[in-house]
């Protein structure tokens, strides 16, 4: 299995900057990733998924997210299936707050009580929405849950919490003259090129495999796939080994 | 129905970071604060980052109709590029990094809360973006900045 990050649950905050429920966003996540459960979790900045690449794009297909928007727009949650994958849950503060019976936050800038309250309350349901996702089975290669267990060999990333800027590890292949963007292909030749396996045919099918389980493969492509990955594989191990 | 989340008469748009992985998107965002709250309450406005990304009509057109100042807190430069990809015009594109590289005794701190550093760091880069918004042509900025000159 390729080294990838391992199990975790993405967190995409609105973060709001003109009301004070997107101040709660942001602090409630923060609560989340630094204090409640930074070894489970991992966040990007929503504005991201256009301003950046593919494999920022990638971030709600690979981890099961949490949306979690200051109002009813619902900004995040929207955005995030929009133009990365649904998310796997949304939490709303202004609507946590009215179910509790809150008082509405104010201080947009400098959270009054009320919103400091509220920030408590949104990263408890944060936290808890972690706990349930952390044990249902989730699927990368279909971007939602699935029945069947992937088993990812972890390792831990080198940043504890922001994505911004490392992504999702993806590259574009042109399979039949079509480019497709492949999730995870750039540790799958890593840890091949480590372990020593040079490219040749008979490898090809072991490639196709790996890929396949980040990937969808349209049925009756494996073939032209395998040609692909072999291609680049290629490639990619002539640079390293010429290193 | 009309949506009046933004004023109509024409102020300077300011679109901070909407990062919560580092300090210095905090810092964006305590200086846009201060710019729109404190310094230029008159010719400024905030719009937030997430509308653009969603693509909401009125924020759109609020930067669409009025001249921006973006500060942006790491090199993705999201607030400058959702501008721009909004239609708007970034009259002055400011990045932390670059106002700390000038000011590198005001070291900041903090996420959830700055530190003193990072206070003073996004009160420097505010007196910086309150500048540009005198600058730039737009309905109030004269008069607010020649009341501040006679204050």
């Amino acid at each position: 299995m390729p080294k990838l990050p391992e199990k975790k649950v993405g967190i995409v905050a609105c973060s709001g900057e003109e009301m004070a429920e997107g101040t709660v966003t942001r602090l409630a996540a923060l609560k989340v990733l630094e204090e409640m459960r930074p070894n489970d979790t991992v966040t990007i900045c929503l504005p991201l998924f256009l301003a950046g690449g593919e494999g920022d794009r990638a971030f709600a297909r690979f981890y099961p997210t949490i949306a979690v928007d200051g109002c009813e727009l619902r900004c995040a949650a929207r955005a995030t299936e929009e133009h990365s994958g649904k998310p796997a849950a949304s939490i709303v503060v202004s609507e946590l707050v009215s179910e509790r019976g809150l008082k509405q936050p104010q201080g947009r800038r400098q959270l009054d009580k009320a919103g400091q309250q509220a920030v408590s309350i949104t990263a408890q349901q944060i936290a808890g929405t972690v706990d349930l996702l952390l044990d249902r089975r989730w699927s990368r290669r279909e971007g939602e849950f699935a029945d069947g267990a992937i088993d990812l060999t972890v390792q831990q990333p080198k940043v504890a919490a922001c994505s911004c800027g490392s992504g999702i590890p993806v590259q574009q292949v042109a399979v039949n003259g079509e480019i497709v963007t492949l999730i995870a292909l750039p540790a799958i030749f890593e840890q091949f090129q480590q372990a020593g396996k040079e490219p040749c045919s008979a490898i090809a099918q072991e490639l196709l495999d790996q890929v396949q389980i980040y990937n969808p493969v349209p049925a009756g492509q494996e073939r032209e796939y395998q040609a692909a990955l072999l291609r680049e594989y290629e490639t990619f191990y002539a640079e390293e080994n010429g290193r | 129905m009309k949506d009046n989340r933004y004023e109509q008469e024409k102020k300077v748009v300011i679109v901070p970071c909407s990062g919560i992985g580092k300090t210095y998107g905090t810092v964006s965002r305590e200086a846009a604060y201060e710019v729109v709250e404190d310094l230029r309450p008159q010719s400024s406005q905030l719009v937030a980052l997430s509308l653009l990304v969603l693509g909401d009509e009125a924020a759109r057109a609020a930067v669409a109709a009025n001249p921006a100042v973006t500060i942006d807190g790491c090199k993705l430069a999201c607030a400058t590029k959702m501008v721009q990809e909004s239609g708007g015009t970034v009259a002055r594109d400011f990045a932390v990094l670059d106002v700390y590289r000038e000011h590198r005794k005001l070291r900041p701190r903090g996420i959830a809360e700055l530190n003193e550093g990072g206070q003073a760091l996004a009160h420097v880069l505010a007196e910086e973006v309150a500048a540009v918004v005198d600058a730039t042509p737009h309905q109030n900025g004269p008069v607010e900045a020649e009341e501040e000159s006679n204050a």
